[in-house]
């Protein structure tokens, strides 16, 4: 993976930098920042997150399985309790919901590790320090015979550092 | 060539009409914010008074568990004592955190985002305290893995109909969810600590806990999803926890237990002594580490407007419970009640009337809102008064049930103060060790508050910090 890091100390800089970028498409664009900002967002118009299928899949799998168990095990130890059946759904539905709760939202974090490629081991190119604490970054994987292009148009941008990296 | 807006529309986190006047970029955020990390002396001897209480409380234990349950003042029919009580009170301590960061959080109230890290962590340690009072409360506690249903050799499965197996499953979600919502929110500060650490070691085991967060839009992007459906998941479950814990009662036919009203009267009352804590920790927290351009008076000022309301509900289910027994016509609940706050229990009756329902009135006031000393001094008597709740609707319940002859009385001995100390120990003990490794307030998000910096100036930048007053009451939300 090559490319060309730039460096920007403005919001608005880097904003206008990822979308002149996109029109000359020139590259894939990461943009780091240090908090989740809207600006990136409509710039780089992504796809919806599919982290929300992972709660639903992950919960209703969670449900289901709490009254199973409860239906289940009160089936196979049968034990009449205040005249109540055995498969007593009305006090099942706290194992149905608690496990639905914790199932979905276990697979929720999954989702969100499994899509944002989570963990990694190493911080690979294009990362800079500074983008956890005040700074923006633009990333743009690019061919070398491009490389010249980006850059520029990151200069133009008001990037303070514009650097190549593989 | 075009100008991007600065329009702090649709924020990813509830930080809706709030402003930091006194807070003006990010470099300031992570300097101030991560100092609160370095160790003092009064951090260390904060820590031993706390780890003192806790080898008090565990030596206690173990004395119990060497003598047995008797130690503990246990007498028939009153089996239940502190144990139980304090078990609902640090539940009910743990529904605050739940509350500020997932609730307030979908209804996008602004005052959360500086405290909600505090009474996260708060959460998290506050239901591992209370995860140990049923354990302790055992006359075997190493057999308490028993009400876990798993497969085993004697083909034996809980009891899925008892409420005390309800507790298990409801209090092992809530303590796994909370801790859950409470790492993941720490990632994006982990790796801010990260990038900052100068030791290498340190920084190693920084970067393993941040799982290499490298805030990417991308990574942004899932986790603002997963936040708020993890926040939407927890706001039922805050619910459903104190709902399930009281049905340990209401399933009971003993006078005074068996009422309708105990899920939300219990739910409510677990987040106004939730909240009651996270001021007894916040404003030291807030004072200690010079965070007051932080956690403004405005925030202090909107939490204690919660607590008013909370105080308001808790007390209007006071006079409900008062009213059932009257309006229900039925003599067992109601000498129960009589009993309770004119007759053996009153002085504890008492207690809790005032601290929840009386000194909490004087949140009417702004001024009072608005003075940390009396909020702090407000939170402590809160903290007695929930505490004392529990005792009166545990105790006299149990002392004085349908028949005459089995009414009796109840003293707690050294052995149950001891743990219960104990038990403040080990909590703040927790709290102290997090307080050290981790930011009390979090960082990306109020790096979201915090304008960001602009080549080109626009109409909808806020003004100069100058132009705001932090402490004028009503401005910032």
């Amino acid at each position: 993976m090559r490319g060309v890091l730039g460096h920007f100390k403005e919001l608005d800089g880097a904003v206008e930098a990822i979308t002149e970028l996109k029109q000359a498409r020139l590259g894939d664009v990461t943009v780091f920042t240090p908090t989740p900002r809207h600006e990136f967002e409509v710039a780089i118009a992504p796809p919806p997150s599919p982290v929300r299928m992972y709660m639903l899949f992950g919960g209703l799998a969670g449900c289901i399985f709490g009254y199973w168990i409860a239906i289940w095990a009160s089936n196979y130890w049968p034990l009449v309790v205040g005249g109540k059946a055995f498969g007593s759904w009305i006090p099942y539905t706290i194992f149905g919901f608690e496990v639905f709760v914790l199932i979905g939202a276990l697979s929720t974090v999954a989702g969100l590790f499994i899509h944002s490629r989570l963990p990694r081991l190493t911080m690979m190119v294009g990362y800079d320090p500074r983008f956890s604490q005040g700074d923006f970054g633009v990333w743009v994987e690019c061919a070398p015979d491009r490389a010249a292009s980006a850059a520029e148009l990151l200069r133009k941008h008001g990037a303070v550092e514009v650097r190549s990296e593989r | 060539m075009a100008t991007i807006a600065y329009e702090p529309r649709r924020p990813n986190i509830a930080t809706a009409n709030v402003q930091l006047p006194a807070v003006r970029d990010y470099e300031q955020v992570d300097n101030e914010i991560t100092a609160t990390l370095r160790p003092s002396k009064a951090w260390f001897a904060l820590l031993m008074v706390a780890m003192s209480c806790l080898a008090l409380g565990i030596a206690s234990w173990m004395y119990q568990i060497q003598q047995g349950l008797g130690v503990a003042g246990y007498n028939p029919p009153v089996m239940w004592g502190v144990y139980i009580i304090s078990f609902v009170f640090w539940v009910g301590i743990g529904h605050a955190g739940t509350l500020i960061s997932a609730i307030l959080y979908l209804f996008r109230a602004g005052f959360r985002t500086t405290i909600y890290r505090c009474a996260e962590a708060m959460t998290v340690f506050a239901v591992m305290t209370a995860g140990l009072f049923p354990i302790l409360h055992l006359g075997r506690p190493w057999k308490f893995f028993w009400l876990i249903p798993y497969p085993n050799w004697r083909l034996l499965w809980p009891q899925f109909k008892s409420p005390l197996v309800w507790d298990v499953f409801a209090i092992s979600t809530y303590l796994t969810i909370s801790t859950t919502f409470l790492f993941v929110g720490l990632i994006p500060d982990i790796a801010v600590l990260r990038d900052r650490e100068k030791n290498p070691v340190r920084k190693r085991i920084l970067a393993f806990l941040s799982f290499g967060w490298r805030n990417t839009e991308r990574e942004w992007r899932h986790f603002a999803r997963a936040y708020l459906f993890l926040a939407a998941v927890s706001t039922p479950l805050v619910l459903s926890v104190h709902s399930v814990v009281s049905f340990d009662f209401a399933m009971a036919l003993t006078p005074g237990w068996h009422t309708t009203i105990f899920p939300p009267y219990f739910v409510a009352g677990a987040i106004f002594s939730g909240i009651g804590m996270v001021f007894t920790i916040i404003i030291p927290v807030r004072k200690y580490f010079r965070l007051q351009h932080f956690v403004t008076l405005n925030h202090l000022d909107a939490a204690a407007k919660l607590c008013l309301t909370t105080s308001l509900v808790v007390g209007c289910a006071y006079m409900v419970e008062f009213f059932i027994a009257w309006y229900g016509g039925v003599k067992a609940e109601q000498d129960y009640f009589w009993n309770r706050v004119f007759g053996q229990w009153w002085w504890a009756a008492w207690i809790m009337l005032t601290c929840n329902m009386i000194l909490p009135l004087s949140l009417f006031s702004q001024k009072l809102r608005r003075n940390p000393s009396w909020l702090w001094i407000l939170s402590i008597t809160i903290n007695i008064g929930m505490w004392f709740e529990r005792f009166v609707i545990v105790v006299p319940s149990l002392s004085h049930e349908f028949e005459p002859w089995q009414w009796t009385t109840y003293a707690p001995t050294w052995v149950d103060y001891s743990i219960l100390l104990g038990s403040f120990g080990w909590f703040f003990m927790w709290f102290l060790l997090f307080v050290r490794q981790f930011p009390v307030i979090a960082i990306a998000e109020v790096k979201e508050i915090v304008p960001p910096r602009l080549r080109h100036a626009h109409a909808h930048t806020p003004e100069t910090a100058d132009d705001f007053e932090p402490e004028t009451p009503g401005v910032n939300f």
